[in-house]
């Protein structure tokens, strides 16, 4: 009797094993993820030039047609789009108005939802006098599993005006995403070095 | 992780009753990977149990199931890890889950001592679950290998009704699913019922 109750004993033991497996994170911090991705066919050395907006979009997945997307606050978004400059003048680039014909655009925006489409509308109000012809139909292209961004990351997107998918939308040359630092509050020391290391890890960048 | 449960459950149905010329040994198990495993983490596990069931059909020889559970884990450093074009800079978790449920025959070298050496070999599966976490996001690969398993072990018969066993396994999954072969060593140390 008294084996039986010790095979039951160790073998108790060996399953509360179970209750060690391993965790992950300790800190907040230890969260923090960039990523990037681009198209090793791109020559981004023979561009220069760059346009970037004043306000950040906040890609909410729902927008209707003719309605006005929503922004992240100014005082953030200032604070990030000056990061952003930073790091491209930094890499060769030169900031132009969006009027000026520039090699690429900028596209920085707040992720909001985790739906898979991402419609070019969010930013019509900015470059849409110039590029009318955008945003109708098109959706992003699944450069990397977009349904599974989290809430609150911040995207950054390079596109060339001239290089156009089979829909007429142009086609994203560069993404770099800061995994979920917009939620809570914001730490702009930790979006600052998120931000850096997506540029840095990005050496390809680099213009002349 | 329905898989997990299914194994778990198969091998607590398994743990006999405690016949004559049968045993089972429940053992705890240090694992160290090996190969394209130790790649994917390189610290030593101490995580792992090992339920090994033996028939005696002659008495130096015993044909039975060799199961268990080993987890390796790692945390990655701060880096910057690139997969094609996509490139991401942050931390990672490695997590590696390997069952093994094997068919097992075992060699005992009769000696009038306390000790019983063995040696045997194990023929299988071998059930494979491993994550790279990284923020919120996990990467998940997973695969049922076939499996092969050496082993070296004695069995020390400490004193009438308190047996022991010390022994060495070599787990060998060949490549499949989405992963690559996994192979990794246990030292495994356990209490053996039953008789041998």
């Amino acid at each position: 009797m008294n084996r039986k109750i010790n095979f039951i004993l160790i073998l108790a033991s060996l399953a509360m094993l179970w209750g060690c497996y391993p965790q992950g994170p300790d800190y907040a911090e230890e969260m923090d993820v960039v990523f990037t991705t681009h198209n090793d066919e791109y020559d981004f050395a023979g561009k220069a030039t760059f346009a970037l907006p004043d306000r950040i979009v906040k890609i909410t997945g729902n927008l209707e047609d003719g309605e006005d997307p929503e922004f992240i606050p100014d005082v953030t978004a200032t604070k990030i789009l000056k990061m952003i400059e930073d790091n491209m003048t930094a890499l060769g680039w030169q900031k132009v108005d969006v009027a000026a014909n520039p090699d690429l655009f900028l596209f920085p925006a707040s992720w909001e939802t985790t739906t898979v489409f991402y419609w070019y509308d969010y930013w019509g109000w900015w470059y849409g006098g110039y590029y009318p012809g955008w945003g109708y139909g098109g959706y992003y292209p699944p450069y990397y599993m977009y349904s599974s961004y989290t809430t609150g990351s911040i995207m950054m997107t390079l596109i060339d005006p001239d290089v156009v998918g089979g829909n007429g939308n142009p086609l994203p040359q560069w993404t770099g995403v800061i995994s979920g630092l917009l939620t809570g509050v914001f730490d702009q020391a930790r979006v600052e070095k998120a931000i850096d290391k997506a540029f840095t890890i990005s050496p390809y960048l680099q213009t002349n | 992780m329905k898989k997990i449960y299914t194994i778990i459950v198969i091998a607590l149905l398994a743990v006999p009753a405690f016949a004559q010329s049968n045993y089972t040994s429940l053992q705890y198990s240090i694992g160290f990977g090996a190969g394209e495993m130790k790649d994917f983490i390189g610290q030593v596990s101490f995580r792992g149990f090992t339920i090994d069931y033996r028939s005696m059909v002659r008495q130096d020889l015993g044909v039975g199931l060799d199961m268990g559970w080993n987890v390796f884990y790692e945390e990655k450093g701060d880096d910057v890890y690139e997969y094609g074009n996509i490139t991401y800079s942050g931390k990672q978790w490695h997590y590696s889950n390997h069952f093994p449920i094997l068919f097992a025959v075992d060699y005992y070298k009769q000696t009038n001592g306390k000790l019983t050496p063995y040696a045997g070999f194990g023929l299988g599966t071998m059930y494979s679950l491993q994550n790279t976490d990284m923020g919120t996001y996990t990467f998940e690969r997973d695969a049922w290998h076939f499996a092969v398993r050496p082993e070296l072990g004695v069995l020390i018969n400490a004193s009438p009704g308190l047996d022991f066993t010390i022994l060495a396994k070599y787990y060998y999954g060949l490549k499949a699913g989405d992963l690559p072969a996994q192979g990794y060593f246990t030292l495994n140390f356990g209490f053996v019922f039953g008789q041998f």
